[in-house]
């Protein structure tokens, strides 16, 4: 298709397009739209779904066990960090470690803070036992240079505060010694501290605080658990809610149908906005293609007198339709990627989800995808013209000719 | 080198049906240089049209270099205009989005007759006296350039036979004279010619002159020339 010496099929296509602009943008804005919202459609659920991941890698569990009243607690600590403080009403999570297929379990205390220094809102603080804790003790083990010692604390990625500096809770001055890595989940809202310092610092809260903290001793909010290699989460979990009266389990697969249910909204809104659209568009889109191969018909008769076979008239027509589509998902998926990025903070706390930038490869293949389907879209709606055009004889869009 | 065997052509207009070539029969020799003389709506474009492969006939049958054309792929036909067929339609025919260059290159999409197609199309520009309108658009150019940058065209590919729909329609006489110059300096050289046009003061360069009138071409032409009347008489060539 293209002659070094001589004239380049690609600007024959390109001088095509320069020549009708006005009609090229609005071509363009429609794939533009299409691409956009489909992409933003798989950018959110797969930023979910990371962040869901990330999140709960970093908790290191299988399972979380909560209180039967608190499932939606427990689920709003893990997948937002919205501060809440909540317990078991007795101590029956210790049978949880017990339990055939149970791994490892290690409690936690969740309590909500009251305002801060470091944030604009109170924050969760989650207690850890330092004894059978596998989240901030994993997390420990690749960060060898910290030690998390007596009221030492380790912030989420959202809390500002450097480490070396402190934070005051309750009236309890704490020491920051680690910032973790965002996750976009209630992970990066959270602080961790130890029990034994959760206890002081709600012992002094009634001289040192506006307001007193009570937290019962020997009981937990959570417990996190691992279970053995080869056995099912799900069964474990059931054989959990079974066996300890008054627990209920989230699992990530769970959360991700939590996720899901709160994100179906607006993946209904974009889905449907990018199926509507191409629905409208794909007629449209013909009926322009069509216009355009109408107007075009002196010059294709022109090209084929000259030489030019069907195939590559049929190729001038769909490398002009596949360049605009092109050209306006590039739009669409640049605009929509710098929206999302921009305004993530406001999409997870509007939507309340977990929420992070998939990974580059993630983009990749959604930008991709999307653009695919719109260069779909483009050689749909060119097949009438191009039928049309490769059916007539060359010298009909001249003119019968019967001079 | 052109055979056409008994060619007609017919369009369906509505109920009726137009016979734009009749049962039209025509052997073209190489080097000849043939100018088919008729009137508006005598079938002359039309039988162009089909001896060049543009157009299919209803009935009959085209051959090029012995190859009916008919029967051939529409690649392969295709590959036979691009590469021996330089075709100048009645009204210029230019590409409006590219430039004079740019549109005397375009048969080198197709075919390419040398290694250096932009050498030769400025050698070509420069013959039909458009050195200084290379870079020029079509929309700038009067007439007689765009039939001028046509014709450049239309010899890119160094062609065998040149078929050139009234080539001097809307031309002055001036650049009527140097285009019939121009092609019967091509005929000189080897290349065949097949011309249609209404103006009898042309037959002077053609080595035959065939008439066509309702479709039916024969070998007797009728004479338009302005203040001689109409008259018959055969092709004399000069």
């Amino acid at each position: 298709m293209s002659n070094l010496s001589g004239f380049r099929f690609s600007k024959l296509v390109g001088r095509n397009l320069a020549n009708r602009p006005y009609r090229n943008i609005a071509t363009i804005f429609a794939f533009a739209l299409i691409a956009g919202t489909l992409f933003s459609s798989q950018f959110l659920s797969n930023g979910a779904e990371q962040s869901l991941d990330a999140g709960m890698d970093r908790l290191g569990a299988d399972i979380m066990v909560v209180p039967d009243k608190y499932l939606f607690a427990g689920q709003t600590v893990l997948l937002t960090g919205e501060p809440t403080t909540f317990f078991f009403e007795d101590a029956g999570f210790e049978e949880i470690s017990r339990i055939p297929g149970v791994a490892k379990a290690s409690p936690q205390m969740y309590i909500a803070t009251l305002f801060a220094s470091c944030c604009a809102a109170p924050v969760q603080m989650i207690a850890i036992d330092p004894e059978t804790d596998f989240t901030i003790s994993a997390w420990l083990v690749d960060n060898p240079g910290v030690k998390m010692g007596e009221d030492d604390i380790i912030i989420g990625s959202n809390i500002i505060q450097d480490p070396g500096k402190e934070l005051m809770f309750y009236g309890h001055i704490f020491h920051v010694v680690g910032t973790l890595d965002q996750t976009g989940t209630g992970m990066d809202n959270s602080v961790f501290t130890r029990f034994e310092d959760a206890y002081v610092m709600a012992g002094e809260s009634g001289a040192k605080a506006v307001k007193k903290l009570n937290i019962p001793r020997e009981m937990a909010s959570a417990v996190l658990v691992k279970v053995e290699p080869g056995m099912s989460p799900e069964a474990v979990a059931d054989e959990i809610e079974r066996q300890v009266p008054g627990t209920r389990t989230i699992l990530p697969n769970g959360l991700m149908s939590a996720v899901n249910g709160q994100l179906a909204a607006v993946t209904l809104l974009l889905e449907g906005s990018a199926v509507a659209v191409t629905v409208v568009s794909i007629p449209l889109l013909g009926l322009v293609s069509a216009l355009v191969a109408n107007e075009q018909k002196k010059d294709i008769s022109i090209l084929r007198a000259l030489g030019a076979t069907k195939g590559f008239v049929t190729w001038l027509i769909l490398a002009e339709s596949f360049a605009l589509a092109i050209i306006g998902s590039i739009i669409g998926i640049g605009v929509a990627t710098w929206f999302l990025v921009i305004y993530q903070d406001f999409i997870t706390f509007s939507l309340k989800i977990p929420f992070i930038i998939p990974s580059n490869l993630t983009i990749l293949a959604e930008g991709g995808g999307a653009l695919l389907l719109s260069v779909a879209i483009a050689g749909t709606a060119s097949i009438y013209p191009v039928f049309r055009i490769t059916r007539s004889e060359p010298y009909e869009g001249i003119g019968r000719g019967v001079s | 080198m052109i055979e056409a065997i008994g060619v007609t052509k017919t369009y369906r207009t509505g109920s009726s049906e137009v016979r734009a070539v009749d049962n039209a029969h025509l052997h073209v020799h190489s080097g000849e240089f043939i100018l088919i003389l008729g009137r508006s709506g005598s079938g002359k474009s039309t039988l162009l049209g089909m001896l060049a492969g543009l157009i299919r006939p209803s009935a009959g049958t085209v051959r090029f270099k012995g190859m009916d054309i008919g029967i051939l792929s529409d690649d392969r036909i295709s590959e036979i205009r691009a590469r021996e067929i330089g075709f100048i339609f009645q009204f210029s025919g230019l590409l409006p989005t590219i430039t004079v260059l740019e549109n005397v290159l375009v048969p080198s999409l197709f075919y390419r007759s040398g290694d250096n197609c932009r050498s030769r199309a400025l050698d070509l520009l420069d013959t039909v006296g458009l050195s200084e309108r290379t870079a020029a658009y079509p929309r700038t150019l009067s007439s007689g350039e765009m039939k001028r940058a046509a014709i450049a065209r239309a010899l890119i590919n160094t062609p065998s036979v040149l078929i050139a729909d009234e080539p001097t329609g809307d031309l002055d006489i001036d650049t009527e004279f140097e285009i019939m110059e121009l092609f019967s300096r091509l005929n000189r050289e080897g290349m065949t010619v097949v011309m249609v046009t209404h103006n009898p003061d042309l037959v002077p360069y053609a080595t035959r002159t065939l008439g066509m009138d309702r479709g039916m071409l024969s070998e007797r032409f009728l004479s338009l020339h302005p203040g001689n009347g109409s008259s018959t008489g055969t092709g004399n060539p000069p």
